[in-house]
């Protein structure tokens, strides 16, 4: 049997999903966190016997007719998969919106089994609910639940089952009331508020949540308690306990204990050379270098997740619209970028609930330029090897992103031809204590997700980049890496860094490992490095210092974060923005953004702090004028365009 | 006249909502369609912040001036 869950957005249907399934799906306090259908079996405790159970987690919608992306999903779903029974989860607080959807839901046929949902809230209020009148005139039974307490699931559950035993078409007729327009159905809806609900404080009054956003969103106070809020985020992730567990982990367990006690012990028992080599320097080395950093990871996702569950995130949108209004994009477009500071896939999943197509596609864009969680151990080991004095290194990535976001919109606005016509809504939650036990169950599941991807995709990308650094193309052991297959394969591509002032095959070698995921940019360091010195890699002033200048580190830094992102991130730009033509643009401005900065870095800022020409002056000259013709011709492209259609609008209008 | 137009605190009835279909469309879902009523809560960096039914939302100027109040 298969039940779907449908109703308005955040009406706490992934809250439920969880509670019944026993899953670990992401909830936040906000609309639009779910953008994708999920589906899962029954927790045993709730299933039924003889009868398995799934159920189908659905985006949340205020109509049968969608307005978003996401609301689609619910509308196709419903509509043409047939579940056996729908659940349909109502905010009891806000009945009277929630109602418009039920009715639409009852109207198709498929059994419906309303759960009234927040009771605890109702009740906290003091307001009245009539259930049983509600019952009865709506003719679908009415369970009254807290999902985030688990309260009434149990019953919730065999009332869908005992629904999707009467076939559809005894209940239908006799008492499925149908609208032939919406404009009924509100007033239908209307006399049921009237009739069955009876509330204490009218919703209208200004309540101290109003209050709270009245400072929270303020014209002028919103923005720096923003940026307050995330600094402290960041701080405590970074700087503070994250970043002083990453230590310990980094220095003495990967650093120190482990290598050691695997070196006596493959020793110890007579291994190859090149075999322990392998696991030593190959293996335990590179993914340690990462896994190193899951400490720092976890606090960041236990920090962001505290955020979601507050409310606080539709405030930020509402304090962001006005500043985003001026790049052409709106206050939903802040949301997929502060998730994508934990993930850029997740964050741009997130743009499917913006309204308006190019709004969503420079969101998509721009998503990536926040720097992820995977970044975050590049950000870190270049911050200490580098700067150990200079604590402004990391926060400045953030500072750079929210610079590059302004100017990559402007930038895309100008170079591509459209017409802002989007407007904003959006609905603000009630404020609410965020659950610690959630963020924590939150935190493990993301240190899982951490661990397995070091276990897996970077276990085998080491393994991979160890033997192209040990062998040469005859597949014999080489004696200097220099003569090795990654060697040759970094060669071909680090003429092309040439103008970032990026000389060696290894920076090329370590940029390419970064497409498949960023974290093995500091997994490839750690292996080639581990080859010719026994200094650890996070040491202040290590061995990374071969290769950069601080200057050129901070470039290196810059190139990383703002190229395109990992493939998997790729693949959600791809289906996202839906077209392989806008695909290409998409990732041809991320590399072109983050070519062009890496390369201003290195040119200017070693002119300016050693009083010198770097590295390839004369050829990032070069290709720095290219990037600069080729905007200005892109820019003068549209233009032309831009006047030919208002031209034609113009004759549209006279004729 | 104009939603804007309303003083903070003021519940009024809205007439008519004008704009895109697409967006008459999506408030007339959330109850936010003629005769029904609507609170002004507060105006926020030139959002506005609205009661509909039991419902907060903040809405950008451009919105606030496609519903017409009395």
């Amino acid at each position: 049997m298969k039940i779907a869950l449908a109703g308005n957005p955040n009406s706490g249907k992934t809250t439920l999903y969880n509670a019944l399934t026993g899953k670990r799906e992401n909830v936040g306090n906000w609309t639009g966190v779910t953008v994708d259908k999920k589906e899962s079996d029954l927790k045993a405790q709730y299933q039924i016997k003889n009868n398995s159970i799934k159920l189908v987690d659905l985006p949340g919608a205020y109509s049968i007719a969608p307005f978003t992306g996401e609301e689609a999903i619910t509308r196709d779903f419903v509509l043409s998969a047939s579940p056996d029974v729908i659940i349909n989860i109502v905010d009891a607080t806000n009945l009277s919106r929630s109602l418009f959807f039920t009715t639409q839901l009852i109207e198709i046929g498929i059994p419906v089994v309303v759960a009234l949902n927040k009771m605890d809230l109702v009740n906290k209020k003091g307001d009245y609910i009539d259930v049983v009148g509600l019952q009865e005139s709506l003719h679908c039974k009415i369970i009254e639940t807290t999902a985030t307490s688990e309260k009434g699931l149990k019953q919730l559950i065999e009332a869908a089952s005992e629904a999707s035993m009467h076939s559809d078409l005894e209940n239908r007729g006799k008492s499925v009331k149908s609208f032939s327009n919406d404009q009924d159905r509100q007033k239908y809806i209307n006399d049921l508020v009237v009739k069955f609900i009876v509330k204490k404080v009218a919703s209208s009054q200004v309540t101290f949540a109003d209050k709270v956003d009245r400072i929270v969103a303020h014209k002028y106070l919103g923005l720096p308690i923003f940026f307050l809020v995330m600094w402290a985020v960041y701080a405590f992730s970074i700087e503070g306990l994250g970043g002083y567990l990453s230590g310990y982990f980094n220095d003495i367990l990967f650093g120190e204990t482990i290598p050691t006690a695997a070196n006596q012990l493959l020793e110890g028992i007579g291994v190859h050379p090149l075999m322990q080599a392998l696991i030593v320097d190959g293996m335990i080395g590179g993914v340690g270098a990462v896994v190193g950093f899951l400490p720092l990871i976890m606090v960041l996702f236990f920090c962001l997740s505290l955020l979601e569950d507050s409310g606080y995130m539709a405030r930020v949108a509402v304090v962001m619209d006005r500043y985003l209004k001026k790049i052409g994009l709106s206050g939903k477009s802040i949301i997929p970028m502060i998730v994508g500071s934990g993930c850029a896939i997740p964050g741009i999943m997130a743009t499917r609930t913006i309204e308006d197509l190019n709004e969503k596609r420079i969101t998509t864009i721009l998503t990536p330029f926040v720097p992820c969680s995977a970044k975050l151990p590049i950000i870190a080991l270049f911050s200490v090897a580098f700067f150990p004095e200079s604590s402004w290194v990391g926060p400045s990535m953030y500072v750079i992103a929210i610079f590059m976001i302004v100017i990559g919109g402007l930038l895309l606005r100008k170079l591509f031809v459209w017409e802002n016509t989007s407007q904003f809504i959006m609905e603000l939650p009630e404020y609410k204590m965020p659950s610690l036990k959630y963020a924590f169950t939150q935190m493990l599941d993301k240190a899982k997700a951490f661990i397995y991807k070091a276990s897996t995709i970077i276990l085998v990308m080491n393994t991979l980049v160890w033997f192209m650094q040990a062998y040469g193309w005859n597949l014999q052991a080489v004696d200097v890496q220099s003569a090795s297959i990654l060697a040759g394969v970094g060669s071909i591509i680090a003429p092309l860094l040439i103008p970032l002032g990026f000389a060696g095959w290894q920076l090329a070698a370590a940029t390419i490992t970064g497409f498949i995921a960023k974290e093995n940019v500091v997994a490839t360091f750690a292996v080639l490095l581990a080859v010719g010195s026994t200094d650890a890699l996070h040491m202040p002033g290590g061995v990374l210092t071969q290769f950069f200048t601080p200057v050129t580190a901070y470039a290196f830094l810059v190139f990383n974060l703002f190229t395109p992102p990992c493939f998997a991130a790729i693949g959600a730009m791809n289906s996202e923005l839906g077209s392989k033509k806008w695909l290409g643009r998409a990732l041809g401005f991320q590399f072109g953004v983050g070519y062009t900065l890496a390369l201003l870095v290195t040119q200017v800022g070693t002119l300016l702090v050693y009083g010198e020409f770097a590295q390839g002056f004369i050829p990032a000259m070069i290709v720095l004028a290219v990037v600069v013709g080729g905007v200005y011709l892109g820019i003068r492209r549209a233009d032309v365009k831009r006047l030919e259609l208002s031209q034609l609008s113009e004759i549209g209008q006279e004729a | 006249m104009f939603l804007t137009k309303a003083k903070v605190g003021q519940t009024v009835n809205i007439v008519k909502i004008e704009g895109k279909e697409k967006n008459r469309r999506f408030l007339f879902s959330l109850g936010c369609f003629e005769g029904e009523s609507i609170t002004l809560i507060s105006i926020l960096g030139g959002n506005y912040i609205i009661n509909i039914k039991e419902g907060r939302y903040a809405i950008d100027e451009s919105l606030a001036k496609s519903i017409i109040i009395d």
